[in-house]
């Protein structure tokens, strides 16, 4: 039998995190906040039931979840991060190949068996996950990943599926289709999905089956692609490993606007940090450096700027990328602008085995392995103790710009002072 | 400080990109000449992750906080090894979600009936059939007391 693509996804991920480390939160309504407690991200199945709504700003809903007792928090990436390893890694065993696709979910490939019924495999799979770590997943099975994903959202999307659906063992997916609007497909975008919608193409069934020509002319090649998927032919392959990356980026937005330049070296400072510790973990270096700022768009006065230079030597040594970013701050800073958003751009990003010999290295060999051997110290310390513990001074000591996670729960699976309690009494 | 070395090794390297600890079990000192007849032998290093824990992706670590284990060798402030991927069974030490919070103790079957016991005579047993709706969070593998004040 041909094989299957899955999409295999973890429903409510942040809040199901959450309720997973802290018993007390087991059948209460959960919210999880966005970067800065801006908006709600996640929501635990009691706190749908409640209405209460995806994306809604916090500040506008603060009052009405209090007074349904929601228990509020920010996002704790740590946690979500280790838990999301744990998840792809469980995912592996029960599946020919895996692509992690994002944080919280994967595309998979598994052969069909020969009586063709998958449910077995998914509801062991389901419980597997469940009692292991905690989390409910969804899974849509049919034989392309774009259907795969249109079969994940229909699992989700009713009760008595019971988590799973597999089209690929309907008969005529067609009401299936019908069901599943245009912009909800995977890969048709808002400029693609109003195209459609101008045309009368509604669902994904009419997408399939509307003249290629016409599809062809507006999206190429990508909407050809597109069509065969809709159609059960699989063109899109599990993609394997994350490919090397070819930049990073760091960017947050402040909790509260930046005016200062001082402050604003403080912040950019703290991101170039972040960035030179990413490349380290990936063993890159970088050859261009970008520093960034905004305000904010919905004020008046809109200012947006950047600045870029080439480094002589690629490097990810935090030090020469602070020397090199921080003289940028001082050109994109203007006095009186609310800046509220900044970040740093490394890219033109190579791998740090390449460049072990090169000629033109500033420093002796010697020097450059202390150096490296001070930035891995340095990356040791702040993954045991916690970010921050080995600080760079230009990051500043108390910073007010600091992105707001005010309801943070602990790092309960990945630092020794955050494990949950045991009690023994 | 020994001991605090210890205990972070074990917390730190579950997901593998951690630094881990590696204790060699024999190491050539030949420089050239004749190759050590050893040197096939040796073997890469004792990485407690991986001599104690048969599931990473399931196993969590807890701190114990109360004396109410103490008779099975489980003290306050010791740290819990817990996978959460075994089956519950009769004698053996679990994690169960009670009015919640994680509290531990041991499955016990008595007279055809499950229940929690303590490993303290001063903790009545809790039978399971009275209390509810009782969940069985994961099983207890490994207990690691510090013996140093360090730990």
């Amino acid at each position: 039998m041909a094989d299957v693509l899955a999409l295999i996804d973890a429903n409510n991920f942040y809040a199901a995190c959450e309720q997973a480390f802290d018993p007390a939160l087991i059948g209460r309504p959960v919210v999880v906040l966005s970067n800065n407690d801006g908006c709600v991200v996640s929501r635990s199945s009691e706190a749908r039931q409640l209405g209460i709504g995806m994306g809604k700003p916090y500040f506008q809903i603060a009052a009405q979840l209090a007074q349904h007792g929601v228990v509020v928090r920010s996002s704790n990436y740590a946690l979500y991060g280790d838990m999301s390893q744990r998840l792809m890694s469980s995912l592996e065993p029960f599946v020919a190949e895996l692509e992690v696709y994002s944080i919280d979910e994967a595309f998979a490939r598994l052969p069909r068996p020969r009586h063709g019924d998958l449910s077995a495999w998914a509801g062991e799979l389901r419980s597997r996950i469940r009692h292991n770590l905690g989390l409910p997943i969804a899974i849509g099975l049919a034989s392309s990943k774009v259907l795969a994903k249109l079969a994940n959202r229909i699992a989700k999307g009713d009760r008595r599926h019971a988590g799973v659906f597999d089209l690929g063992r309907e008969a005529n997916p067609d009401p299936w289709l019908e069901l599943t609007p245009v912009e909800e497909i995977w890969g048709v975008g808002r400029q693609l999905g109003r195209w459609c919608r101008l045309r009368g193409i509604a669902n994904a069934r009419q997408l399939r089956d509307m003249a290629s020509g016409e599809l062809r002319a507006k999206a190429g090649v990508v909407g050809l692609r597109l069509q065969l998927e809709l159609q059960g032919v699989s063109c899109l392959p599990l993609e394997h490993g994350p490919s090397a990356k070819r930049e990073t980026c760091v960017s947050r937005s402040f909790s509260r606007p930046i005016t200062d330049a001082g402050e604003l070296r403080q912040a950019m400072a703290t991101y170039v940090v972040r960035a030179a510790e990413k490349l380290r973990r990936q063993q890159q270096c970088s050859g261009r450096l970008t520093v960034f700022a905004r305000t904010s768009p919905f004020s008046p006065g809109f200012y947006s700027q950047a600045a870029g230079t080439t480094l002589p030597v690629a490097s990810n040594d935090t030090a020469v990328l602070l020397q090199a970013a921080l003289p940028l701050v001082t050109r994109i800073y203007r006095p009186h602008k609310r800046f509220a958003k900044a970040g740093v751009l490394l890219q033109d990003l190579q791998s740090q085995e390449q460049l072990q010999h090169h000629l033109l290295a500033p420093l002796p060999e010697a020097e450059q392995q202390r150096r490296a051997a001070l930035m891995q110290r340095i990356d040791g310390l702040n993954r045991r103790y916690g970010q921050g513990t080995v600080q760079w001074a230009a990051c500043g000591l108390t910073p007010g710009w600091m992105m707001r996670r005010e309801q943070l729960s602990r790092a309960s699976t990945t630092r020794l002072a955050d494990l949950p309690t045991a009690w023994a009494r | 400080m020994p001991g605090r070395s210890v205990s972070l090794l074990l917390i730190g390297g579950l997901r593998g990109q951690r630094p881990s600890l590696r204790l060699p079990l024999a190491a050539s000192t030949v420089a050239a000449g004749f190759p050590s007849p050893a040197d096939d032998y040796i073997d890469v290093g004792i990485d407690l992750n991986e001599a104690l824990i048969r599931h990473p992706s399931s196993t969590f670590f807890l701190r114990v906080s109360g004396d109410s284990m103490i008779d099975a060798g489980i003290q306050h402030g010791d740290l819990l090894v817990v996978d959460r991927s075994l089956e519950p069974r009769p004698g053996l030490i679990v994690v169960a979600v009670l009015d919640g919070a994680f509290t531990l103790k041991r499955l016990v079957r008595c007279h055809g009936r499950l229940r929690l016991e303590a490993a303290n005579s001063a903790y009545p047993p809790l039978e399971l059939h009275q209390c509810g709706d009782v969940q069985i969070w994961g099983v207890a593998i490994h207990v690691i007391h510090a013996l140093t004040r360090h730990g």
